[in-house]
């Protein structure tokens, strides 16, 4: 068996590589600038819930951005993706003008490269580990842009390549769930065969694709044509379909399903459990996402007084917190304000968006955090107690722990409280399956094969890790699919 | 037979013996074993502002995967607080519905005044009968003055006793160089009951190993003379009631800190020792010697013993081994 090491020599001794980087001296790509992404107006796009902000490159933009990258013998930035994408050569088919070529070498490692593209935190991945970075002490290459140039290019052309599949081998699986762990999971079991089954609660295909991530960042259009590639293969969704209350898994195995992959996410909202949080007007960043994205909340036909706020506080600092803050905006609010107990560099979201919010004029509260909520006499939120915070010693996760200061508390004017505090897993599931092993805190156990204590369980995605990222839940959906083939195959 | 009946924790007990804040009272199962022996109460271990701190961390570093769940993690303190508080309501909750009917009371030790309100309000929430004050400041900063601390105890105080309506008690520390006018000042509030002294946790040096291990983590028997003195002083000039702890091993103890005036006796280490039992052995022990000694119910028999009520009350503020005192020939 080659080592991927070996491989990826392999991949970089082909002619057509060694031709390409002879192009240019290495100065002469150093030279250039990382290119900018271009961006609708921010006054312009505030208005509008479903306008991508970010526009992609030209194919003249990408064509450059690709010839920065130095083709690397020891390429450090595959190190950095968790699916360790052949990032080097997909860049370098960028540059040599193959686009759909580099898009059918992100879709050898990733079901869903446009939407990768666009919410990877790659400044933290790929891109960090750039020799750019690394070495020249400069700006990256623009790896997440060039995938989404790549992503999309190949839609636009109209020319998507639908992977093969290995012959029927009809045995059913199922997939629980549609977000990314799902869908990957039923990427891989179609190629090998398989007979698969995406169950999905929400009339929507996509999970937190789609009813959590704003169209202003991710397009559902973006989203549904990476799906088309799944059903043009054969994979068959049933939406409105609760597992474990629409049918049982006693159901579905009477139905045939030899295997299940659960990949239901993390969508229990978290709360602070702070006194006034139930108060009209307080509201967790799922269910306030959800109704805008999936319910058409934005509209403005749509009655939903709830939803709209002039002074909107949104508390939380991670992508969940800026997604809500920029929703809130587009809805019309005057103020829409991050509250977060920590300063802005310990702040989880995507560095992207927190550029993005704050051009659209975001306020940033750091260092407060809400002890207290207070309501009308209709029981509608319209304080908030804050309470300042300092930062002291670094925690376990490097960064240094917010503590209260005493006696510093000040209440501001709200109307919406928006809640982003984080997400717990779906409890059905495991409620519904007794021997399940599961933490004290929900999520399903599984060995490092996906594989959950009921062996024809399989899991990934955040049902298993809580909350991550969607690069990580497809990265389980493959893990999974590959330990089922073995365990079916048995 | 003599009426054990007294009150505490500004409720009405049936037994003078309360089952003190620690691991003992962790379960359903225990507690009710406890009534039945003939506990009046029990203190429910304390929720600990800083020990959510450390399963935070604790947790951190078992789940973290950088960056990729950093927005899980970042507010999971929350998630451990309101799993405390969880655990505690239904601790709390399935007691009652099995059938427990003595007082259970909950206790917190916190370091920041919202806290503090935070987890005596979710408390009385889920259902806790009274709330023990598990309140001490170990004086090891040597900038912070001792007026600083007091203040601190009364604004904490203040705040909790105004958020919250079921009774509020403190467990003291005798680290005071104003015990007693902290202890009558502290009654004065709106505090249901005061119980002196809470014993910590101690350290001591291993001197193979060269490093710090847990000493004595169980009290001894002689360990009750502080506790009884100071009821003796306080009882009678105290605004509310007072409970002994640290050192009853037997009813003998528990017996003297009645006479000095102790309304109730918590204890630990002597059911960590002896089992639930102890608890029995410990009540009939009572009985028996206030049925002996012609004392009908615990009213006549507490503070007889008090500052107030000793022909030699001296002996109380006494500390220096002076002649008058008593002789004492090295035996
Ligand atoms: C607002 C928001 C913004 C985010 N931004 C980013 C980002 O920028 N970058 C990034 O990498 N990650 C981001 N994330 C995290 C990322 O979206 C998730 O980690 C990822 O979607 C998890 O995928 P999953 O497959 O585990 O499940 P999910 O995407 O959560 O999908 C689970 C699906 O299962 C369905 N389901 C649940 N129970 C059942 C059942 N019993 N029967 C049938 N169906 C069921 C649910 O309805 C849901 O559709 C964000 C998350 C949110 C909420
Ligand atoms: C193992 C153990 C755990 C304890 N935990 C607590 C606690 O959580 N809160 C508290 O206020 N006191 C706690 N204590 C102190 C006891 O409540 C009690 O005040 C002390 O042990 C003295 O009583 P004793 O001599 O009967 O043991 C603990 C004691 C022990 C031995």
């Amino acid at each position: 068996m080659t080592t991927l090491a070996e491989y990826l020599k392999e991949r970089r001794d082909q002619e057509w590589r060694a031709e390409l980087r002879k192009k240019l001296k290495g100065k002469e790509r150093t030279n250039i600038p990382r290119v900018k992404m271009p961006e609708v107006d921010p006054n312009e796009r505030v208005k509008f819930q479903n306008v991508e902000v970010n526009l992609g490159l030209s194919i003249e933009q990408a064509q450059r951005e690709a010839s920065r990258c130095m083709d690397c013998v020891n390429p450090t930035c595959i190190e950095g993706c968790p699916v360790q994408i052949n990032i080097p050569e997909f860049v370098k088919n960028i540059e040599r003008g193959e686009y759909g070529q580099a898009a059918s070498n992100l879709k050898l490692t990733s079901a869903l490269p446009a939407v990768c593209g666009r919410v990877c935190p790659q400044e933290k991945q790929c891109e960090e580990q750039c020799f750019y970075t690394l070495k020249l002490k400069k700006e990256p290459v623009a790896i997440g842009y060039l995938e989404r140039f790549a992503a999309d290019w190949e839609r636009e052309s109209g020319s998507v390549s639908v992977p093969e599949c290995a012959t029927k081998n009809g045995i059913k699986v199922a997939a629980i769930g549609s977000g990314p762990s799902s869908l990957s999971f039923a990427g891989d079991m179609i190629k090998l065969g398989y007979d698969v089954t995406v169950f999905e609660a929400l009339h929507e295909i996509g999970g937190v694709l789609k009813y959590g991530i704003p169209e202003f960042r991710l397009p559902n259009a973006t989203v549904d044509e990476e799906l088309e590639n799944l059903k043009q293969m054969g994979v068959k969704f049933e939406t409105n379909f609760i597992v474990g209350r629409t049918a049982s898994f006693d159901d579905l195995e009477k139905e045939g399903y030899k295997g299940f992959f659960v990949g239901s996410g993390a969508g229990l909202p978290r709360f602070m459990n702070i006194p006034g949080e139930n108060y009209n007007g307080i509201l967790s960043s799922n269910e306030y996402l959800t109704r805008v994205n999936l319910m058409g909340a934005a509209d403005d036909k749509f009655d939903t007084p709830v939803l709209r706020g002039k002074n909107v506080a949104v508390i939380g600092g991670g992508n969940t917190a800026m997604d809500s803050v920029r929703t809130a905006k587009r809805l019309g609010a005057e103020r829409s304000i991050i509250v977060y107990r920590r300063s802005r560099v310990e702040m989880p979201a995507r560095v992207e968006e927190v550029k993005h919010a704050e051009e659209e004029g975001i306020e940033f509260m750091n260092l407060a955090n809400p002890v207290e909520y207070f309501a009308d006499e209709n029981g509608r939120v319209n304080r908030m107690r804050v309470q300042y915070m300092e930062l002291g010693e670094p925690d376990a996760s490097g960064r240094r722990r917010p503590v209260p200061i005493e006696g510093s508390e000040k209440d501001i004017d709200v109307d919406l409280v928006i809640v982003a505090v984080g997400v717990s897993p779906n409890p059905l599931i495991p409620a519904c399956l007794p021997d399940l092993k599961v933490s004290r805190w929900g999520t399903i156990e599984v060995g490092d094969n996906m594989q959950s204590s009921i062996p024809v369980i399989f899991a990934g995605g955040d049902i298993v890790r809580g909350g991550a990222t969607v690069i990580l839940a497809m990265g389980d959906g493959r893990n999974a699919a590959q330990s089922m083939h073995e365990y079916l195959s048995k | 037979m003599a009426n054990l009946t007294t009150r505490f924790f500004g409720l009405e007990l049936k037994s003078p013996v309360i089952v003190g804040s620690s691991g003992l009272t962790s379960s359903v199962e225990k507690i009710k074993t406890y009534e039945e022996n003939g506990a009046g109460a029990v203190v429910l271990k304390s929720i600990f502002e800083e020990e959510i701190y450390f399963e935070y961390e604790a947790e951190t570093n078992k789940q973290d995967l950088g960056y990729h769940n950093l927005e899980y993690l970042d507010y999971f303190d929350y998630e451990i607080k309101n799993d405390k508080i969880k655990q505690a309501l239904e601790l709390i909750q399935k007691s009652k519905q099995a059938g427990v009917s003595i007082p259970i009371v909950a206790s917190i030790n916190c370091h920041s005044g919202s806290e503090w309100v935070f987890f005596a309000k979710k408390l009385e929430e889920a259902g806790a009968d009274a709330i023990e004050l598990n309140f001490f400041v170990l004086p090891s900063d040597a900038e912070l003055e001792a007026a600083k601390i007091k203040d601190y105890y009364f604004k904490i105080i203040g705040k909790v006793l105004m958020d919250v309506t079921i009774p509020v008690t403190i467990k003291l520390s005798p680290y005071f160089s104003d015990l007693a006018r902290m202890v009558k000042e502290l009654s004065e509030t709106r505090m249901a009951g005061i119980t002196l002294f809470n014993r910590f946790f101690n350290i001591d040096i291993d001197l193979d190993k060269k490093e710090l291990v847990a000493a004595n983590v169980l009290s001894h028997p002689f360990e009750y003379l502080q506790a009884l003195r100071w009821i003796g002083i306080m009882s009678g000039r105290v605004d509310c009631g007072l409970a002994a702890s640290t050192g009853i091993h037997d009813h003998n103890t528990a017996l003297k800190m009645f006479m000095a005036g102790a309304n109730a006796v918590q204890v630990v280490s002597g059911i960590y020792k002896h089992g639930a039992g102890f608890i029995k052995e410990l009540v009939k022990g009572i009985e028996t010697w206030m049925d002996k000694n012609g004392y009908q119910n615990m009213d006549e028999l507490t503070g007889q013993a008090n500052l107030q009520k000793v022909k030699n009350p001296s002996w109380y503020e006494r500390v220096q081994f002076m002649k008058h005192f008593g002789e004492f020939d090295g035996e």
